[in-house]
């Protein structure tokens, strides 16, 4: 089976090349790179919206993303059921783009936190399927927005739709808080109702080659290929 | 021309002096600005270059040595390293979040500028004591500063250092170093080619900031200078930065860029200057032409330091293809002028020429001082009284003193793994990235110890460059060259010209036998505040690098009952300044005994066997020794629950400084092979205890490990809140 994928790179994006560089050593396939300012994105599998700074967090993170030329293409993809990743700015984008329920906000420390994270599943969806009901996976995070909040209804209707994919948690030798960020319910990534779309802040890129403090980033994508 | 004036401009008389006779006539004002921008001491390296010129800068391997924007080191298969580390002292006093910002901001352009990718930054920052508001200030602006940029940008950084000490109170220094990876057939030079290029603008609009900052920034404080100075600090934009990186990046692999330079301290006038010289061209640019951010007038266009432009040259009709490529990133780009053959920098301003002078007066002519300068002091040999000093006070000491904290707290605000090749991330000896789709590492370390410079300028200079060394051999990673940052107070002093001449001398002897050039550096003079110098601090950021990403050694503890290994010479107590400054026995800098001297002969065979016997895969983990002795060398090395048990002949030797100092952790089957080479060569080790479960012994006595583990790791932000 060959798995297609694409890259959305906006400028300011930072993290378009670590996901190309994912999606092709776990697909063993080419990535196609998209530029914001294109109106077509040919077919494939999966696009990934990578992290970074687009356009500079101005306005707020993700916003002026939300407006560019090649979203309608994006929104076209996910409506027609295939999947799409959101990494941190990319989960900013999603969200402000309507895609996902709620907003990222500002850590709760006020401060950018750029460390290993801990985080298990607990809804299953097609993202992470391969992933064991309790298994702690370890990816780093980077980002001063990732709180992730959103309405009490909002709250409820992700849980009844089983729309949580991954809550952070403790790791085994950590001595922090399971919630890094504030975010509400410890909430990390979450997916829309048909669960092919997902953003996340942590970076699983950053978190599958044998020099990485973990591999456990690849699991997502080797869910979405098996 | 009035002598308020000259003055103001940071122009001695007599300097004012030689430019008239060479000139012959009367300056322009714009000229005088001119002056005061490139004459200055951060420019023009007036008091330094003199003894700046003895350093070694070549071997087989430097590709490019001092001069151009970095220095660039030849790693094989067409792979190059960039790298330079650059000072923004003054601007992160007076407004730490954007000076320490545009500091990150400037050095990252000097090595794009190369055409190398940045891969990696480190910085370097010291503050003075945290028990005030302003230190907190500073601190917290700094840090936030440094991970803005860089965050944004999408830069990983991967290490440094973060002292503090009272003799920065009032003069906090911010060295930031980046490291970028350049095809060697793709390097971009300063120098443009012909005559007859177009001269174009790319980046930001030019506004008012950062006017006058390189003159600022070689010169001493006094109090009220704070609110005074505050509008010579640059204001950083890093998403601008990203966009014209990558513009261009893009640029120089279209093929249509001949030349570049970024405009740094003393923006479009000492880009511009530098590029006439290096050619031995000359330039001619229309100041009109320059975009600008609000109207300007051409003396503040020529002295306005705004971030996050550069100055190209282009072959004439290339301009369009040029513009299209910026267009795309959103870049204003503008054809400013033309390269001359003149010799001579003009300046045009609505049809006149308001600066018309020969290249060789700014820069050939330039002012070099060989200032007065003391000797330090004979000290005498004094015995101290240590007999109040127990084991359980000496880790209480060192566990509420901030230099020796786990610092977390700073380098969790930086991101770290960005770009996804990160190998080893801050806190740990070595900071190391992996080349792009290749097995090649890359290892860098910022180091200084300004209490040995203090004590013995030579000496101290010598030791510091022997711990950068340490810290990269113990990760594997082959020390290959050296940047510098001189910081210092100021060279009116001939105390402190004292301390310039002999740690630069220090570190001439050091690089020498070491074999690691210097490729790159940046001096910063004048870091003091009415009569109180900071102590003495050329940082120095060393980088090497492995070409086998397998053979990497960890700096941390790797199993239960791997055995515990010290090698090196320990120092003696009354002979180790940062025990001594730690434990609180001295405080007065005039009555620490001399150092002891170090043999870098020593030095550099414990290396060579240590390599090999990681190359063999036989250490589980190292790191070296540096201040607050082995006891904070195996805190270090703690990771997820392992602990040790370990036994001394005396409980000092576990806190005093070593030479050629490294703790290592072996496999038990692997300890004969281990002994046997460090035997055969004559190398001083002893084995000390065992890697233990939660679990910290010390000569059998039981210490609290998980009070003492969580006093290491949170102890930083404790303190400083």
């Amino acid at each position: 089976m060959s798995f297609k994928s694409a890259v959305i790179t906006f400028p300011g994006s930072n993290c378009d090349r670590d996901a190309i560089t994912y999606l092709r050593d776990l697909t063993n396939n080419d990535v196609l790179n998209i530029w914001h300012d294109e109106t077509f994105i040919p077919s494939v599998d999966l696009i990934i919206l990578p992290g970074g700074f687009s356009f500079g967090d101005y306005l707020r993170s993700g916003a002026m993303a939300s407006k560019s030329n090649i979203i309608p293409e994006v929104i076209k993809h996910a409506n027609s059921g295939k999947f799409l990743l959101g990494i941190c700015n990319g989960f900013q984008i999603l969200s402000e783009i309507g895609l996902l329920k709620g907003a990222l906000i500002q850590n709760n420390k006020l401060k950018f936190l750029g460390k290993d994270c801990f985080v298990k599943k607990k809804h299953e969806n097609k993202f992470n399927k391969l992933i064991k009901k309790d298994q702690v996976l370890q990816i780093p995070v980077a980002h001063n927005e990732g709180n992730f909040y959103c309405s009490n209804d909002d709250l409820n209707y992700l849980n009844d739709e089983e729309l949580i994919a991954f809550e952070y948690c403790m790791g085994s030798f950590s001595n922090s808080d399971a919630n890094i960020n504030g975010s509400i319910n410890n909430i990390a990534g979450i997916t829309n109702e048909g669960k092919n779309v997902l953003g996340m802040m942590p970076h699983p890129e950053r978190a599958y080659q044998n020099f990485h403090t973990s591999m456990d980033g690849k699991s997502i994508i080797e869910s979405l290929i098996t | 021309m009035n002598k308020e004036l000259i003055l103001q401009h940071g122009l001695t008389l007599d300097e004012f002096q030689i430019i008239e006779d060479c000139l012959k006539r009367d300056l322009t004002m714009e000229e005088l600005g001119i002056f005061s921008a490139m004459w200055n001491e951060h420019c023009c390296y007036k008091t330094s270059k003199k003894w700046l010129k003895k350093l070694p800068t070549k071997n087989d391997i430097v590709i490019q040595g001092p001069g151009e924007n970095a220095g660039i080191i030849d790693l094989e298969d067409n792979d190059g390293i960039a790298f330079k580390i650059e000072s923004h002292n003054h601007p992160s006093y007076i407004e730490p979040f954007n000076g320490s910002a545009t500091g990150v901001g400037g050095i990252l352009r000097d090595i794009f500028t190369m055409g190398a990718r940045p891969i990696a930054t480190l910085d370097s920052i010291r503050f003075g004591e945290i028990k005030t508001d302003k230190t907190k200030y500073l601190l917290n602006g700094v840090v936030h500063g440094i991970g803005h940029y860089g965050n944004c940008i999408g830069i990983p950084n991967i290490g440094g250092e973060c002292e503090f000490d009272k003799t920065y109170d009032y003069n906090n220094l911010v060295n930031a170093m980046a490291i970028g990876h350049v095809k060697k057939n793709a390097i971009f030079y300063s120098k443009p080619k012909t005559v007859g290029g177009l001269i174009v603008y790319i980046g930001s609009k030019t506004g008012k900031d950062g006017i006058h900052g390189a003159s600022m920034a070689s010169d001493v404080f006094s109090e009220d200078d704070e609110d005074d100075k505050r509008p010579s600090v640059q204001v950083g934009d890093p998403f601008m930065e990203k966009l014209l990186m990558e513009g261009c990046l893009e640029l120089m692999s279209s093929g249509l860029i001949e030349s570049m330079q970024d405009m740094g301290a003393a923006g479009i006038t000492s880009s511009s200057v530098e590029m006439a010289s290096k050619g031995n061209v000359g330039v001619l640019i229309n100041l009109d032409k320059i975009p600008l951010r609000q109207p300007l007038t051409p003396y503040e266009i020529l002295l306005s330091e705004s971030q996050e432009r550069m100055l190209a040259v282009i072959e004439k009709g290339n301009d369009e293809k040029v513009r299209e490529i910026l267009k795309k990133w959103q870049i204003d780009f503008e054809v400013i002028g033309e390269i001359t053959n003149t010799k001579r920098v003009v300046f045009e301003s609505q049809n006149k020429k308001i600066v018309d002078l020969p290249v060789n007066i700014i820069v050939d002519d330039a002012p070099e001082y060989d200032r007065e300068f003391y000797l330090p002091k004979k000290r005498n040999k004094r015995k101290f009284d240590l007999s109040n000093l127990t084991l359980e006070k000496m880790i209480s000491n060192l566990l509420n003193n901030l230099n020796h904290l786990e610092k977390s707290w700073v380098y969790n605000q930086y991101d770290s793994t960005v770009m996804g090749d990160t190998v080893k991330e801050p806190g740990q000896a070595t900071g190391i990235v992996k080349l792009h789709d290749s097995q090649k590492v890359i290892g860098a370390s910022t180091d200084c110890n300004p209490l040995y410079i203090r004590i013995n300028p030579e000496l101290g200079m010598i030791y510091t460059v022997a711990e950068a060394y340490r810290n990269l051999i113990a990760s594997n990673i082959k020390p290959m060259a050296i940047t510098n940052n001189l910081n210092f107070a100021s060279p009116l002093d001939p105390n402190i010209m004292g301390e310039i001449v002999l740690s630069v001398n220090g570190l001439k002897i050091s690089a020498s036998q070491l074999d690691t050039p210097i490729v790159s550096g940046n001096v910063s003079l004048y870091n003091q505040t009415n009569d109180a110098p900071i102590n003495p601090t050329p940082v120095i950021g060393m980088v090497g690098s492995n070409s086998n990403i397998n053979k990497i050694v960890s700096n941390k503890f790797q199993s239960e009952g791997d055995i515990i290994i010290s090698i090196g010479e320990n120092i003696d107590p009354h002979k180790s300044p940062y025990f001594l400054q730690d434990q609180e026995i001295v405080e007065d800098i005039n009555l620490y005994n001399e150092l002891e001297n170090i043999n870098l002969e020593d030095e550099k065979i414990t290396a060579k066997i240590l390599m090999e016997i990681s190359d063999n895969n036989l250490l589980q983990s190292c790191n070296d020794i540096s201040r607050g002795g082995i006891f904070m060398t195996l805190m270090k090395m703690i990771q997820k629950n392992y602990g040790f048990n370990i036994k001394a002949s005396n409980d000092f030797e576990l806190f005093c400084e070593y030479k050629s100092g490294y703790v290592t952790t072996i496999k038990e089957n692997n300890l004969k092979k281990v002994f046997a080479l460090l035997d055969e060569n004559k190398i001083n080790y002893e084995e000390i205890g065992r890697v233990v479960i939660e679990e910290i012994k010390i000569n059998s006595k039981n210490i609290d490990y998980f009070d003492i583990k969580d006093q290491y790791l949170n102890n930083f932000e404790r303190i400083i809140n």
